[in-house]
């Protein structure tokens, strides 16, 4: 199935990129709502940590990278999404109104806790799961060079 | 109100969950629904007819003021009456009727989920319950004629009502809603209370109603559907089309006849033609038919046509005459339907040329038809007779050519009476081995429902006055107008008599002789059969409907992608073009720019201009991203770190899919002829578009946007001081949630394109 050897230079380079790749992505989805980022940026920047996974080890390094499948994150991520929707409208908010809480870490710092920060992590598990199947499904093994076969 | 209708929907679900155990006890559990009804109805009996309609407000969605909101008066109360007795009757007749199965059990509960409809359509009071009502009452009524759905007639049948129906739905919900923005309201009560002036669009509103209740009681000419709807098991016939679902077309009418004949001028003489014509065409072609339940059927169609214009014709004390015929409609209809459903189910056919000798060995059952029979034919001393009188006797204080009119077609209705009778029941020689002689009288349910429907129309024509006061509420109801009939056991010597009584003798004589009437209709029926039927109309119109559809679709979704992203293209810079030539804002210079933005600028023009020199595709990929990168590179130099690192985001991922999926294309573009020029002169459209299209809107700004909101409130309200994602998530988080749904519904869509493709041509090599 898998005919291409890929560089180990590559694959060691990639493991190394990886780590701080995935990490980064994380900041941008946190620090969103402050300075530039947020889920959708982050979760981009994931999607480029899949493809390089898929650089390095083809469809198995994908897996490997991500061991979930693309709709599971698809499917968490939107219900993420209405669920805290739905969690405001619950208290007499309307749908999808965000709220906030104060929380004092003492002596370390204050942190506001958006309600939409949630939100912002369905976003990005969504953003990841496009990607991710986009990237499983186009990036199949097999098929290169068919077209111009014929 | 709502009990009702939540109790039928139990019924019918808990028949279907056990409905392989459930057995026989389907059709008793089912008759609990129209028990409910009858006797819901005669609880509220007196204190509607005493005091005030019964009243009932369900909240839905209060923001858009829609609501379930009921309301039975005494004209409904009829209907609801007639439904429940009927209904209950007819569900213990399948008791008896039907073998047993899981299937048949099917059937019970869409029976009492269509009577459920049935029972919401009479008692709601806001135009669009009534049509959801109205369109349960189609799409069960599919179910129950499509019942047989192994025979191929039997689907055609069901599809052609739920297409005439459904079609007269879509129109009538088109008028209602005209109806509901010209007037203000969506409650009949208030409509009726206050009718709409007459503008065009409340004419159309009208029209549109009609058409509706005209295809639902299978008024001419949509009354095509009812005789093929005749391929449904026969009680579900005898439930449909005696007492619920034609009638539901004549409720409405008559409902909304006082408000549309004070906003149209045209309104009474709509109905009077569509009445008559459906009424003698109906009554013609019953006296043609062999078969026992297509003669009843096109009777059916006669006497709603009948039922139709006498209750529709608005505010005038026909109605009263309606309402009896409708009631005694019911009763000698629905037994006559489950008559032949027993002569069916115990010969074996309902053919009246190979039917004889059943009044010998069915004598019970002859009797029961019989009298059915006579009420049918307005025999005195039956409740038919008392009915017609008084539809009669408000015709000709009418006008003289009106009860001619309706005189000639009972004279029908007596012909085919007498050929249903006797074709039923007589003797015959001719056409083939006579079946039925064995034949017994079932001793169960086959014979007692209809003998009750019988019995109970006996009663009525022997006492009739005991409905008046029932009927006489229900006109007054709607119209207002009191004491416009008599229900009585013999009317005196007036001029209605005088027509009943001819018609009577009349039709009497088509049945003595009648050959002459089977030589008149045929001599017809050579010539009519070149004309176009119903019912051809309907078969050819499907096909080239289809036809239509075929190649409108083969001609815009030509499959070609180029031609797709050309009628975008040009669409997206048409409409705007159009909408900004009204008045163009005076035009502002920009600004010049700094040395950084002109040369990230042409680096994005450089790109650009040579992707239309580069051959292959990997090349052109590659260009692409430059322009993408070039424009992020602005988007950070102009001050938008969110959207510049999005943008380079994205257009690294783009090209990384385009590499993917240029693995499975040639690597370089076919050579192009002609459409090379008829693209470059698009594309330079579109960048002038766009590039006139920047000045204009930056020229167009007003101050306090809704930015300057946004920027004011982001830290305050969201707590966040990234505007961008502010918005995002928060300000406009409704939107986001709805494309993070498309993005997803698009990759699942792009998967399941590609992943067979790929597959494919990997078994393949």
């Amino acid at each position: 199935m898998n005919s291409r050897r890929p560089s180990p230079i590559l694959e060691a380079g990639v493991v190394a990129v990886l780590g701080p790749l995935l990490l980064f992505s994380l900041y941008l989805l946190l620090a969103g709502h402050n300075q530039p980022g947020g889920g959708f940026a982050g979760g981009l920047v994931a999607s480029v940590g899949i493809l390089l996974a898929w650089a390095a080890g083809g469809p198995d390094g994908v897996s490997r990278a991500v061991p979930v499948r693309s709709t599971a994150l698809m499917g968490t991520g939107l219900v993420l999404a209405v669920l805290v929707g739905l969690g405001s409208a619950l208290p007499g908010l309307s749908f999808l109104e965000s709220g906030f809480v104060e929380v004092s870490l003492p002596g370390i710092a204050k942190i506001k806790l958006v309600s939409a920060l949630l939100f912002d992590v369905g976003v990005y598990l969504v953003i990841i799961g496009i990607t991710l199947g986009l990237i499983v499904s186009l990036g199949e093994e097999g098929a290169e060079g068919t077209e111009e076969a014929k | 109100m709502i009990v009702l209708l939540l109790l039928h929907l139990l019924l019918a679900v808990g028949v279907l969950l056990y409905r392989r155990r459930i057995g026989r006890a389907a059709w008793i559990v089912s008759a609990v629904g129209p028990l409910a009804v009858l006797g819901w109805s005669l609880a509220n009996l007196s204190g509607i007819t005493r005091e005030a309609p019964y009243e009932q407000n369900v909240e839905w969605v209060p923001s858009l003021d829609l609501a379930l909101q009921f309301r039975v008066d005494q004209y409904s109360l009829v209907f609801l009456l007639v439904v429940a007795v009927a209904g209950a009757l007819i569900f213990l007749f399948a008791g008896s009727y039907f073998s047993v199965g899981p299937r048949v059990a099917t059937f019970a509960a869409t029976m009492t989920l269509f009577g459920g409809a049935m029972v919401g359509l009479v008692g709601a009071d806001h135009l669009l319950a009534l049509f959801v009502f109205w369109e349960l009452t189609t799409i069960s009524s599919y179910l129950l004629i499509g019942f047989d759905d192994h025979r191929a007639q039997a689907r055609s049948a069901a599809l052609h009502a739920a297409i005439v129906t459904g079609a007269g739905g879509l129109a009538m919900l088109g008028g209602f809603v005209l109806l509901a923005s010209e007037s203000g309201s969506y409650l009949i009560s208030e409509i009726v209370a206050a009718p709409p002036a007459p503008t065009p669009a409340v004419t159309a509103a009208w029209i549109l109603i009609l058409v509706g209740a005209a295809t639902k009681s299978a008024q001419v000419p949509f009354h095509s559907w009812l005789p093929g709807a005749m391929a449904a098991p026969t009680p579900a016939s005898a439930f449909l089309h005696s007492a619920t679902m034609v009638k539901a077309g004549i409720f409405l009418v008559g409902r909304l006849a006082p408000a549309a004949v004070a906003s149209t001028s045209w309104w009474e003489i709509a109905i009077f033609t569509i009445g008559f014509s459906t009424m003698v065409l109906g009554g013609w072609r019953a006296l043609r038919q062999n078969d026992l339940k297509l003669l009843l059927a096109f009777g059916t169609v006669s006497q709603l046509g009948f039922i139709f214009l006498l209750v529709g014709a608005g505010p005038s004390g026909l109605l009263f005459g309606g309402l009896a015929l409708l009631i005694a409609h019911a009763l000698f209809k629905a037994a006559l339907f489950l008559v032949v459903g027993a002569i069916d189910h115990e010969a074996g056919t309902r053919d009246i040329r190979r039917l004889s000798g059943l009044r010998r060995s069915m004598p019970a059952l002859f009797w029961v038809a019989t009298l059915a029979s006579m009420s049918m034919a307005a025999v005195p001393l039956t409740f038919g007779f008392a009915a017609k009188e008084a539809a009669f006797d408000s015709l000709v204080s009418r006008a003289t050519p009106l009860v001619a009119t309706a005189a000639v077609a009972s004279v029908l209705t007596v012909a085919y009476t007498g050929r249903f009778l006797i074709g039923a029941f007589g003797r015959h020689q001719a056409g083939g081995e006579p079946i039925g002689v064995g034949a017994r009288t079932p001793n169960n349910w086959l014979l007692w429902s209809p003998l009750g429907l019988s019995a109970v129309g006996v009663v009525l024509g022997l006492v009739p006055q005991v409905l008046f006061e029932l009927v006489d509420r229900a006109t007054a109801a709607v119209t207002g107008i009191t004491d416009a009939g008599k229900l009585v056991l013999w009317p005196g010597w007036v001029p209605a008599l005088a027509w009943s009584m001819l018609s009577l003798a009349a039709g009497a004589f088509l049945v003595w002789r009648s050959e002459l009437s089977t030589a008149a209709t045929s001599a017809v029926g050579r010539f009519s059969e070149r004309l176009p039927s119903g019912e051809g109309v309907f078969r050819r119109a499907i096909p080239a409907l289809l036809t239509f559809a075929d190649r409108s679709s083969g001609l815009l979704q030509n499959g070609s992608l180029p031609a797709y992203v050309t009628t975008i293209l040009l669409v997206a810079v048409t409409v705007p073009t159009i909408a900004v030539l009204g008045g163009l804002p005076p035009l502002t210079s920009p600004r010049v720019g700094t040395v950084l933005e002109w040369s990230l600028g042409l680096l994005i023009a450089g790109f650009a201009a040579s992707l239309i020199f580069v051959r292959r595709r990997f090349a052109t990929v590659i260009l692409l991203g430059g322009v993408g990168y070039g424009i992020a590179g602005l988007y950070g130099v102009l001050g938008g770190p969110d959207l510049s690192l999005t943008q380079l985001l994205v257009e690294t991922l783009v090209i990384a899919l385009f590499a993917f999926v240029l693995r499975h294309l040639p690597a370089a573009f076919a050579k192009p002829a002609t459409a090379r020029i008829q693209r470059l002169i698009v594309a330079a459209i579109v960048g002038a578009f766009i590039f006139v299209g920047g000045l204009v809107v930056n020229a167009a700004r007003s101050p306090g946007t809704v930015s300057e909101t946004y920027l004011a409130d982001a830290v305050p309200e969201a707590a966040g001081s990234n505007v961008v994602n502010v918005i995002l998530v928060d300000f406009r988080a409704f939107d986001t949630l709805g494309e993070i749904t498309v993005l997803v519904a698009a990759a699942l869509g792009a998967a399941g394109l590609v992943l067979p493709v790929i597959r494919r041509s990997a078994e393949r090599s």
